[in-house]
């Protein structure tokens, strides 16, 4: 074991599965970093099986090492055990393919996938030796860059890092990247760097711009303290899908992740427009992918891989206008060679017979639904344009084609929500059951399983729903209670969880950089893993907030102003102010907006393609 | 059918992949290389592939073999060994490719390579002086109190430099058969005074059958 040194080796004997610790999967990237111009630090702030999980990582990890004279590594958040080792032998936080430490690398990257994860980026800079503050690190560190859907809000993490990345990372960290070598060969510093780096696209450098605050405690405004700055920062996106290819080789974890399986990118965006829904908003506009591409650089994936399942995944797959040629053209190799479908993200409004047969023919999973709320009224509010008809005819399919579970998702905590939209939730299920026993040809000698899965609305940044206080936490345990008395049937299986991180959720996504304090005397007092239920404190946290003299009720319980400077106000993800303040004013009145592929509602992300999203001479639908 | 069995070293970083990871990661490098493996004819078709023996997790082995089946006759073992080498992960070495002659339940004991720090030596001085060794072993059924002297009455090392080296048998069986870990004696040298178990190298050497033979 010539490779590993005996602390290390020590460290791997008193740890659960260190196999998330000793990299060597197949598909890892080796290179030789003599001839190595710009070495990038892949870190995701959670464990390796989550970590794996994550396709962006996979896409950027395949694009970055293609450079011949770049190498991307991985990195990820050890697990307790492991930190506690690591800490106490004095390893330093290194990556799982060269095994050096991360401040031998030129840039640290860091993925934001929730809010939650924020101390654990502390706890991994911490680990790594590097100072927490970007004010705190000249030239000599790493830049310690962040992306991911959480930089549409970025502010609460804009102390520690020198860039920040808003949209797509296909194209902008290639660019990033190669600022960076022209930087490091002309001996730059880390202002002249930084300039450089704020002109590309989506770059968003945090310490170029100063925020002021109202005497209230609101944002006065955020302003550029440089010139040639930009006043907002407008998001990078891949215009073409089939531009960029999707990896057709990952690294397949030896231990196993999360998700475990092949997986394809379909399309990014979203048309629906669920007015709760972040990501429906910042991916916009909606791009798809060609099928030729997706079944080609599957097949390949697969292959290469050895994975027997593939994922089509997107935030709306069935939404793809050309669904069924991409399924076809999958199962005509498909079974052949041993691997099986899987499409999660389907919609109960285009389920249909034909895609439950290409989706099943290999192997049969579980069927989830998201209804999110429990009467037409509230999913008329939020815009999720799901009708009763539609679930019903979904399960009839499902439990015709021999599906005996259904899972439900809703939300509680939802604007204008009342007991009477509770109680739906729990009728929309028992009506489920029901109509099991009502279909002659269900499956037969079996129960149904109905289970319903509910999450605690927070209102997030960019969707038409930040204007809105967030459910205090009271409020949240009652409608819970309420609902559980609801439920009547056995066969009816309810999951839901504390709001206390929910509570932290909101306040971190609508935050602005005065929180940035907060998070670090939370981690300071020991805070990490925080999106894991048995490390997360509820009362350390509030204690932090306490010794910042800082009351998180003012960024989640508060509404606010529909002429408010927002904390996010100059970071420009496409969709506009005032669409948001028009779809905010119609869910007030329960009036729903037409998908995007049906009807143009002007939202303003088309500028981002320099025209409209969508042909709307034809006939789409 | 022919049962083909997969010879392979499992060292270095693949040493800290656990059975059932292997298991997955063996199915998938054999779905990658298309050799013509047998799929059992369930409703979910997957390669039957089985492993012997497996090692207790951080030690390492020359001697790990799986097998799997086959619809054709014969097999050429170079071309599988060289279709299945590029795609291993770090530290698994195949060694050799052939059509299975014993079956797993033959295997009967299994030689082992311990490395040690020097300092260690005491701690066999006073193995090799008692009169027992009493290591109690986890079993399927509760614990069970076993002598190990009664395995390996005397253990003969030899130092060079820093470290000192012994080879032992140990039995090495599958089902109801007596299987010992080597890690049973680690553990009762680390109560003498010997170094802890990171500081010690665990090398499988050979499987063999009953008679002595080399488990092919």
């Amino acid at each position: 074991m010539a490779g590993f040194s005996p602390k290390f080796k020590e460290a791997l004997s008193l740890v659960q599965k260190p196999g998330r610790y000793t990299g060597g999967e197949p598909g890892c990237v080796y290179k030789d970093k003599q001839n190595v111009d710009v070495r990038m630090a892949f870190c995701f702030p959670d464990t390796y099986e989550i970590g794996m999980s994550f396709l962006g990582e996979k896409i950027l990890y395949d694009l970055l090492n293609r450079h011949e004279n770049w190498w991307c590594e991985r990195a990820f958040m050890p697990w307790t055990d492991m930190k506690e080792q690591m800490e106490r032998l004095g390893i330093p936080l290194y990556c799982l393919e060269s095994k050096d430490p991360l401040t031998d690398f030129d840039i640290v990257g860091f993925s934001l996938e929730y809010e939650l994860c924020y101390t654990n980026v502390l706890a991994m800079l911490r680990l790594g030796g590097i100072p927490l503050r970007a004010a705190d690190r000249d030239e000599r560190w790493p830049l310690i860059i962040a992306g991911g859907p959480c930089v549409c809000n970025a502010e609460p993490m804009a102390d520690f890092f020198d860039v920040m990345q808003l949209g797509e990372g296909e194209q902008m960290l290639q660019d990033i990247c190669a600022t960076v070598e022209t930087g490091k060969k002309q001996g730059w510093d880390k202002e002249t760097l930084l300039r450089e780096l704020a002109k590309l696209p989506g770059v968003y450098v945090p310490s170029f711009y100063d925020v002021t605050y109202l005497p209230d405690g609101r944002v006065e405004a955020i302003t550029p303290n440089r010139p040639g700055v930009p006043a907002r920062v407008t998001k990078a996106i891949v215009k073409n899908m089939d531009d960029y290819a999707p990896p057709v080789n990952f690294v397949v974890p030896l231990v196993g992740a999360v998700q475990d399986r092949a997986c394809v990118e379909v399309l990014r965006g979203c048309v629906r427009g669920c007015r709760f829904c972040q990501a429906g908003q910042i991916y916009r506009p909606f791009r798809e992918r060609s099928p030729q591409q997706i079944s080609d650089c599957a097949r390949e994936l697969c292959r290469r891989t050895g994975y027997d399942e593939l994922s089509l995944t997107s935030l709306s797959t069935s939404d793809h206008s050309q669904l069924e040629e991409i399924l076809d053209r999958l199962n005509s190799w498909a079974e052949a060679d041993h691997v099986s479908l899987s499409l999660p993200s389907l919609r109960v409004d285009n389920f249909s017979q034909s895609l439950v047969e290409k989706t099943t023919k290999v192997r049969k999973s579980g069927l989830t639904f998201a209804a999110e709320a429990g009467t037409q009224r509230l999913r008329d509010v939020i815009n999720k344009n799901v009708t009763w008809e539609q679930i019903e005819r979904g399960c009839r399919i499902a439990f015709s084609e021999g599906y005996t579970s259904v899972k439900l998702y809703f939300m509680m905590g939802l604007p204008t929500e009342t007991m009477e939209d509770i109680k739906g939730i729990a009728d929309t299920a028992q009506r489920v059951v029901d109509l099991f026993y009502q279909i002659s040809d269900r499956p037969k000698g079996k129960g149904v399983q109905v289970t319903i899965s509910v999450a605690c609305f927070v209102p997030k940044p960019d969707t038409p729903f930040q204007f809105c206080a967030q459910d205090r936490r009271e409020a949240l345990r009652e409608k819970q209670k309420y609902l559980l008395s609801c439920v009547h049937s056995r066969k009816i299986k309810v999951n839901y969880h504390d709001s206390a991180t929910s509570v932290l959720e909101g306040v971190f996504a609508k935050g602005d950089r005065r929180l940035g304090r907060v998070i670090e005397t939370a981690f300071e007092d020991g805070a990490f893993f925080d999106t894991w239920e048995e490390y997360f404190d509820y009362d350390r946290w509030m204690r932090a907030f306490a010794a910042c003299g800082i009351d998180p009720d003012f960024y989640n319980y508060r509404a606010l102003g529909l002429d408010e400077v927002t904390p996010w106000s100059h970071l420009d993800v496409g969709v506009s102010h005032s669409f948001l303040v028009r779809e905010y004013q119609k869910a007030l009145q329960a009036q729903t907006t037409q998908p995007c592929n049906r009807q143009c509602s002007a939202c303003g992300a088309n500028k981002l393609l320099g025209g409209p999203c969508f042909d709307y001479r034809q006939d789409l639908l | 059918m022919t049962t083909v069995r997969i010879f392979f070293e499992k060292c270095g970083e693949s040493a800290y992949i656990s059975l059932l990871d292997l298991q997955r990661v063996f199915h998938r490098l054999l779905k990658i290389s298309e050799l013509p493996v047998w799929y059992t004819q369930g409703f979910n078709p997957h390669i039957y592939l089985s492993f012997s023996c497996p090692l207790s997790l951080g030690q390492e082995s020359l001697c790990e073999s799986c097998e799997v089946k086959t619809e054709q006759e014969s097999i050429d073992g170079e071309a599988w060994r060289a279709a299945l080498q590029p795609l291993m992960p770090r530290g698994i070495t195949v060694t050799k490719v052939a059509p299975a002659q014993a079956k797993v339940g033959e295997i009967a004991t299994a030689a082992y390579r311990i490395t040690m720090p020097a300092d260690s030596a005491a701690a066999l001085d006073a193995y090799n002086a008692a009169e027992t060794a009493e290591v109690t072993k986890k079993t399927k059924r509760g614990h069970k109190t076993l002598d190990l002297k009664q395995y390996l009455p005397r253990i003969d090392y030899t130092v060079a430099g820093k470290e000192l080296v012994f080879d032992i048998l140990l039995p090495c069986g599958s089902g109801e058969a007596l299987n010992l870990n080597p890690a049973l004696l680690m553990d009762c040298l680390n109560g003498q005074g010997g170094a802890p178990a990171w500081q010690c190298q665990v090398l499988r050497t050979h499987l063999y059958t009953a008679s002595g033979q080399d488990f092919a």
